[in-house]
């Protein structure tokens, strides 16, 4: 079976003051239906602006290589108006800040039917009912008051389930959500975490989810993938990397981490020094300079990402579980 | 008695037309030389207003804030004297609170030249001990806030606070626009600061995990009023206010376990019309009449440990508030399967 979506290769350029900067080295993935993969990292490791090179929504002069398999075409060599049509209505998007990715001018029954409109070529009449039916799916109260509202009216919880209805409102395959719940509190963000497992649940979404917060990826995310300095260096099953990270930054990542478990008084066990900007990135395996378990030959072999088991692949030529710190 | 005291600390922003907000209603709180005592609370609960409060930087409304025996008055045009000094804050955003165009030693030397902590031939030195002791080079001295990420700019941030010798610092959400390796580096050394230098750190987060790992007392803040205050431990490990454990269980945890946290239904109330009543009740999955009636005081349910919740009695046993009623709170969404896991 061929996933819903296949990257291979991706390698997205940007250009800076100082030239071209590659921000995202070659990284691979596939999504399959009902899934939601996930992609973790830092800032500055990369994962948004992977992502952003599949919807064509990089600045103008972005080198992007590398491909896309969708629906049994290349994403990244879709002229525009072929990838607008995927845009919205194949692939919808999700953005960290709803106070930002929504338009605060505009009622929600406008925002919500504007595309659907475009898209769908349904009359207002039938988009305004699709559009009361999305929002009761993402559990807006009053979804037919909610149309004439205007975003600040709502709260920030609120505003990301409206952000999601539009998203969803085209009836797209993927979802792409970037940071989705970091903007809101985490009686909130459970609730969002919630209603995006219901939605892979009874509509088989799939999703692709980017965070930081591994307790996000805990709860939801089927696949995890961990990038550092643009490239995967850790993918496999969600359970199985958490529950034994091979990576040392998977595993220095999961350290500094509070755990509810941990016994009185324990320090967290830090990262020494800081993710490199996608201008100075180290030679070699980019993570040498902060990992304990550094080899020699790390400051100068790019280790490449390879299967150590099934479903896992890892890009490290030390294994933390054999090699003391 | 405290180094820090918010007594019964009232603040309201008025507004032209509209209902006055009472975004503190009447918060009580202590630190102690030393203590590290989180604050934690979800958006619009007023916390970062009763930091505020408790720097001086607003005006209380009602209730009073103590600082070494001294009642803290609003900040005005005068400097502030050596001694109100030593209360000190830390901002949430370290790309905001340093100047990006001075020098960090200069800016980490204002606070003892304005003070006259350390005359001028000492200042140098005392830049270089205290970017030490934050774990930054000395050499960070000549150079300038952009050369640094967001951890090292928070640390930098604590270290011009730490220049004015203070007893007390008060750090409004200190952590949270850091990535995890950075979060976990600051965190720590918040931990040694009270620990070795004695400080009384008031930490205001909305991230109860972290809070768990270097606070010896929580307080718990919802709507404009503290909800729970006990040590860190006994608190995560039976939490006496429902909201509480509401917190407690919407927290993800990095297990790889596929556990879904447990929404909270509903949303914070608009705090310029609270509810009647408990200020929780529209929320809570035990509420009973008396609840939707009479506001429940702050009472001491065990020792160290208080309370404001109707299924407390005043020095009562400490029980879960699960224990009291079975659970009546509906199912947030789908994907209960996971549920209790």
């Amino acid at each position: 079976m061929t996933a819903l979506l296949s990257v291979r290769g991706l390698r997205v350029r940007l250009p800076t003051a100082s030239g071209l900067v590659t921000v995202v080295d070659g990284i691979d993935y596939d999504v399959e239906m009902g899934e939601v993969v996930g992609i973790a990292g830092e800032s500055g490791s990369g994962k948004t602006i992977s992502v952003l090179a599949l919807l064509d929504l990089l600045p103008a002069g972005a080198v992007v290589e590398g491909s896309a398999q969708f629906e049994g075409h290349d994403i990244l060599r879709l002229g525009r108006r072929a990838m607008r049509d995927i845009r919205g209505q194949m692939i919808g998007m999700v953005f960290q800040d709803p106070m930002t990715s929504l338009h605060p001018m505009l009622t929600i029954g406008r925002q919500l039917t504007e595309h659907m409109r475009f898209h769908l070529g349904i009359s207002a009449g039938a988009a305004r009912s699709r559009a009361v039916e999305l929002l009761d799916d993402v559990r807006i109260p009053d979804a037919v008051g909610a149309l004439g509202a205007y975003p600040h009216q709502f709260s920030g919880g609120m505003r990301q389930r409206i952000a999601i209805a539009i998203a969803l409102a085209c009836g797209p395959r993927i979802l792409i959500a970037d940071e989705p719940t970091t903007a809101l509190d985490v009686t909130v963000q459970a609730g969002i975490l919630r209603l995006l497992d219901g939605l892979r649940r009874q509509s088989r979404l799939s999703v692709v989810m980017i965070t930081h917060d591994l307790g996000v990826m805990s709860s939801i995310a089927d696949w995890l993938n961990v990038m550092y300095a643009g490239r995967i260096v850790e993918s496999g099953p969600t359970p199985s990397i958490l529950g034994a990270p091979r990576h040392p930054y998977t595993a220095g990542l999961l350290a500094a981490l509070p755990h509810p478990e941990a016994p009185d008084d324990t320090t967290l066990v830090s990262i020494k020094g800081a993710p490199p900007s996608p201008q100075a990135r180290p030679s070699g395996c980019p993570f040498h300079p902060r990992c304990t378990y550094a080899l020699p030959a790390c400051a100068t072999n790019v280790p490449d990402l390879v299967f150590i088991a099934d479903e896992r692949r890892l890009a490290c030529p030390v294994d933390p579980l054999l090699v003391p710190a | 008695m405290s180094v820090l005291e918010l007594r019964e600390l009232e603040v309201e922003y008025t507004r032209p037309g509209r209902p006055p907000v009472r975004a503190v209603a009447g918060a009580s709180l202590a630190v102690e030389a030393g203590q590290v005592v989180g604050l934690v609370g979800e958006t619009g609960c007023g916390k970062s207003t009763l930091a505020r409060a408790a720097v001086g930087l607003l005006k209380p409304t009602a209730g009073s804030v103590w600082f070494e025996g001294r009642q803290v008055r609003p900040i005005g045009r005068r400097a502030r004297s050596r001694r109100d000094a030593r209360l000190q804050m830390v901002f949430q955003n370290p790309f905001s609170s340093l100047n990006p165009r001075r020098r960090v030693g200069d800016q980490i030397a204002d606070p003892m030249a304005i003070l006259g902590v350390v005359p001028a031939t000492g200042r140098r030195e005392r830049v270089s001990e205290l970017l030490e002791q934050v774990g930054l080079p000395a050499a960070a001295a000549r150079r300038f806030p952009h050369q640094y990420s967001g951890g090292q700019r928070q640390r930098i941030a604590i270290a011009r606070a730490l220049a004015a010798e203070p007893s007390v610092i008060v750090l409004d959400e200190p952590l949270s626009s850091l990535d995890a390796s950075a979060q976990a580096q600051v965190a720590n050394l918040l931990q040694s600061l009270a620990r070795e230098l004695h400080v009384g750190l008031l930490l205001i987060s909305h991230d109860l995990a972290i809070v768990r790992h270097i606070a010896d007392v929580v307080a718990v803040m919802y709507l404009g009023l503290v909800v729970e205050t006990a040590p860190t431990r006994r608190l995560w490990e039976a939490p006496l206010h429902p909201y509480t454990e509401a917190l407690i269980e919407a927290i993800p945890r990095a297990d790889g376990k596929g556990w879904l946290p447990e929404a909270l239904p509903g949303d914070v109330p608009d705090p310029a019309r609270p509810p009647a009543g408990c200020r929780f009740h529209p929320r809570c999955p035990y509420v009973f009449d008396r609840c939707r009636t009479e506001p429940p005081p702050l009472i001491p349910v065990a020792s160290g440990r208080h309370a404001a919740c109707w299924l407390h009695e005043p020095s009562g046993v400490e029980r879960a508030p699960s224990s009291f009623a079975r659970r009546t709170r509906p199912s947030s969404d789908a994907g209960d399967q996971f549920d209790g896991v």
